[in-house]
């Protein structure tokens, strides 16, 4: 590549949430007059960098260059003063004012939008309507048609096309290429690999929060793309992981004459959810992956007993729960395990207190707590191997501690089937392990465990059977011993709808 | 993803009226309540006329600027339990230096108490936003410092002001007579200015964005801490004011009045006039005929013949049945979407 003058040059940009890092040391190049991809699976690290390169968030080190020249940008104001304007995953959009007032308040108003609105066929669009009660697609573009109109020498379009409908898409793909013909620049962020490729001149790949591969797009195709997300070396480097060896009894076979515990009968949340239907069998852990934002969050909300249905059923052990709380979910012995610690824990109690929730939980309960209740906390402690030292809080705990707590309370009270959703997010490879062995001896008491993950390699590591979701539907089932990352992200990606 | 139809975005595809009623249906029905409370007052006592509009409306002042200032701060995603205390001091301060001066002469110590009161209060909104300790935590200690620091000023009640200064908020110069046009036209200005300044120029939407949403606001590019100082800062001048005309209509001042009472009185106004406590929500349109209907319970429930302790047991009644109304609404708003 000929050295030429970047127009936004970020190098060795780190970030850490605590003992979480988010970004080890990532470098990316934004020539003029170029679109430009970042990719990267989940958790690679993409939304911070974006974040960081539009000074929403301060990175811990690194550099950014700005036409060569360092730059300060302490606010997302500075960043749009400087020439970078980003249209964010989610509209930047305030609910309760008007279209007209929330331009106001980015110091712009109706005609320096309207042209940008017009060519998005949206020219006739009410200023005088609610964020609220315009659909998110409409509002993604109003965003865009708000960053555009700072007139920016890059436009950072982070998983703008997510929810957009192929004619709205192609709007903003008409848009990028005008700003690469004036000889600016866009930095484009999609996980459909289709759209990078047509769109993209070059990719620079984030992998675990730093910068694998820089490409030049031309005669690159979606494969190669996958395979440079994932790396070539990742699974030998799981390998030496303790929980190598699988345990062959465990084949889906001897599965399949298990009893049904936990049946999905198309099941619709909104429009987030559209018809998602399987069977979780006695004894066995089912896998489920997609990217984000595909209607996993919703499924499990339905599913927890949060959320109804807006159509579809849940039957367990054959019979329909009609939840209206997590408590009736969880008196049938359906119990969640969120994504969000922090939700699941009381952070300024103990871990005994914390573990003894769900026995005291119970409505009805005016005595105190029976001693074979106090046993039970007591073996959950001890099979959790929690390093009781910082017990006396549980949000002193490392996150790996508080995530065996999460699991272990329901150890104490007792379940059928357990709702896992990524336990594993951001935990060191230790306690992984260990909360791997914890599922697969849930497992061999046969009880069930459903475990969403973002990280592929779980799937072969820890479960039966597989299950991909994208768009709000399962696309993809498979048995997880023959599951690759490559055929699993490929099915994340919707790029292929046949199940293997 | 379900592709919308353009057309029911486009412009006139709803009556305006409808919309506009919508949007602005608390409003008014606050001041249709209010009106009719007026008209039910009228049938209860022998005589009504301007000498009990002017007591209505002369005597509601204080609260309705308080509550407005409440609700400034209120909208911008804050709470400011200091405002009581604000009133009492700005009020103590008013009849300590204003005692045996000419109108002029007022009238300059007026506009410095608000703009102290504005500077004060401004720094109460930089230690929340520096410090990230609730709202409500640190307004708990500016109320006790303003409480504390009227007594300091002003020991005993005294004090005084002048004719003129009493004209300008009781359109008499003695606090009381028939005439209620110089506090309405105070209570207008004052309120439509800044109703005004909020829904119309990018600094008062400013509010709205950061009271509604803090990450959005911010990534639109408002600097919120900023936002937020500007919000404690207008809201302790409208609390000054009320302070102001609390001495303008007593003719002296007294710091044993409790400023607590006050702010609880200007969180029930803005909740009666339709102001969300989680910030973003809100018109100080609205919150003046609530401030009015608040103060004007005690004298309906008198000529009524219900005693004191009854007027106070309704008043709660009405802020939480208020309060179940909107829950309601707001409920079936979001079942529907």
């Amino acid at each position: 590549m000929v050295k030429e003058d970047f127009l936004l040059a970020a190098r060795g940009v780190a970030k850490k949430y605590g003992s979480v890092i988010a970004l080890r040391s990532a470098d990316l190049s934004v020539g003029s007059g170029e679109i430009h991809a970042l990719l990267g699976a989940n958790g690679a690290g993409k939304s911070t960098l974006v974040k960081i390169l539009s000074s929403v968030i301060a990175s811990d080190t690194g550099a950014i260059e700005v036409h060569g020249e360092a730059t300060n940008l302490r606010t997302p104001s500075d960043s749009i003063a400087a020439g970078i304007a980003t249209v964010f995953q989610d509209p930047a959009l305030i609910r309760d004012l008007t279209l007209e007032q929330n331009l106001r308040i980015s110091g712009l108003d109706k005609a320096d939008v309207e042209p940008w609105l017009v060519r998005m066929n949206l020219g006739h669009i009410d200023f005088d309507l609610q964020v609220a009660d315009v659909p998110l697609a409409v509002l993604r573009l109003l965003d865009l048609a708000r960053a555009l109109a700072h007139d920016p020498q890059l436009l950072m379009l982070d998983e703008i096309t997510a929810a957009l409908t192929t004619d709205q898409a192609s709007y903003v793909f008409e848009v990028m290429r005008e700003w690469k013909d004036r000889g600016r620049s866009v930095l484009f962020i999609s996980h459909r690999l289709g759209e990078v490729l047509e769109m993209c001149d070059r990719a620079t790949i984030l992998r675990n929060g730093a910068d694998v591969a820089h490409l030049d797009l031309r005669g690159v195709d979606e494969g190669q793309l996958v395979t440079a997300m994932l790396g070539a070396e990742l699974i030998e480097e799981f390998a030496e992981g303790p929980v190598e060896e699988v345990d062959s009894t465990r084949a889906v076979d001897v599965l399949e004459d298990r009893d049904v515990v936990l049946e999905a009968k198309g099941l619709y949340l909104r429009d987030k959810v559209n018809g998602v239907s399987f069977q979780l069998r006695s004894g066995e852990i089912l896998g489920l992956t997609a990217l984000e934002g595909q209607g996993q969050d919703e499924l499990f909300q339905v599913l927890s007993g949060d959320h109804r249905p807006t159509a579809g059923e849940l039957l367990v052990d054959g019979e329909r729960l009609n939840a209206r709380s997590p408590y009736d979910a969880i008196r049938r012995g359906l119990v969640l395990v969120p994504a969000d610690r922090q939700k699941a824990l009381l952070p300024q109690r103990s871990v005994r207190e914390n573990l003894s929730t769900p026995l005291y939980a119970r409505a009805g309960r005016w005595f105190t707590i029976a001693s074979d209740e106090v046993e039970r906390v007591d073996r959950a402690v001890e099979r959790l191997d929690i390093d009781i030292r910082a017990g006396s809080q549980a949000q002193r705990l490392s996150g790996g501690n508080q995530q065996k707590v999460t699991i272990g309370r329901w150890l104490a009270s007792g379940f059928d089937t357990l709702l896992c959703f990524d336990p594993t997010r951001g935990i060191d490879i230790q306690t992984k392990a260990q909360i791997y062995d914890l599922l697969r001896e849930v497992a061999a008491t046969g009880a069930s465990v459903l475990l969403y993950t973002s990280e592929l390699r779980e799937i072969p590591l820890v479960c039966d059977r597989a299950l991909v979701m994208y768009a709000g539907r399962i696309v993809h089932e498979q048995d997880a011993a023959t599951a690759t990352e490559e055929t699993l992200l490929t099915a994340a990606h919707g790029l292929q709808e046949a199940s293997a | 993803m379900t592709a919308v139809a353009p057309d029911t975005l486009a412009a006139g595809t709803q009556p305006a009226w409808r919309r506009w009623l919508r949007r602005h249906g608390w409003t008014v029905g606050v001041w249709i309540l209010l009106l009719a409370l007026i008209v039910y007052y009228s049938t209860l006592i022998p005589r009504f006329g301007w000498f009990q509009v002017a007591s209505i409306v002369n005597n509601s002042t204080p609260l309705v600027f308080l509550a407005v200032a409440q609700a400034i701060i209120v909208i911008a995603g804050g709470i400011d339990l200091g405002v009581g205390g604000m009133l009492v001091l700005s009020s103590v301060t008013a009849a300590q230096l204003m005692e045996g001066q000419g109108f002029g002469v007022t009238l300059l110590i007026a506009i410095a108490i608000i703009a102290v009161a504005a500077a004060m209060n401004a720094g109460v909104g930089w230690i929340i936003t520096v410090s990230n300790v609730p709202d409500i935590v640190i307004t708990l200690g500016s109320l006790y410092v303003f409480q504390g620091m009227a007594l300091a000023v002003l020991p005993n009640p005294g004090g005084g002001t002048s004719e003129g200064f009493r004209y300008m908020f009781t359109g008499s110069n003695t606090g009381i007579g028939s005439n209620p046009w110089p506090a309405a036209i105070m209570m207008t200005i004052a309120v439509a200015g800044v109703a005004l300044w909020m829904g119309k120029t990018k600094g008062g939407l400013s509010l709205y964005a950061v009271g509604s949403d803090k990450t959005a606001a911010y990534l639109s590019g408002i600097r919120a801490a900023l936002v937020k100082i500007k919000a404690y800062a207008i809201g302790g001048g409208f609390a000054a004011l009320a302070g102001l005309a609390t001495t303008a209509i007593a003719g002296r001042g007294n710091a044993t009045t409790v400023g607590g009472n006050l702010t609880l009185n200007s969180v029930a106004a803005i909740v009666l006039g339709g102001v969300a406590l989680t910030g973003g929500i809100g018109s100080a349109i609205a919150v003046v005929p609530a401030g009015i209907i608040l103060f004007f319970l005690n004298p309906i429930l008198t000529a009524m013949g219900v005693d004191p302790h009854g007027a106070q047991v309704i008043q709660g009644v009405l802020i939480v049945f208020v309060m179940a109304v909107t829950g309601l609404l707001e409920w079936r708003r979001r079942r529907r979407s």
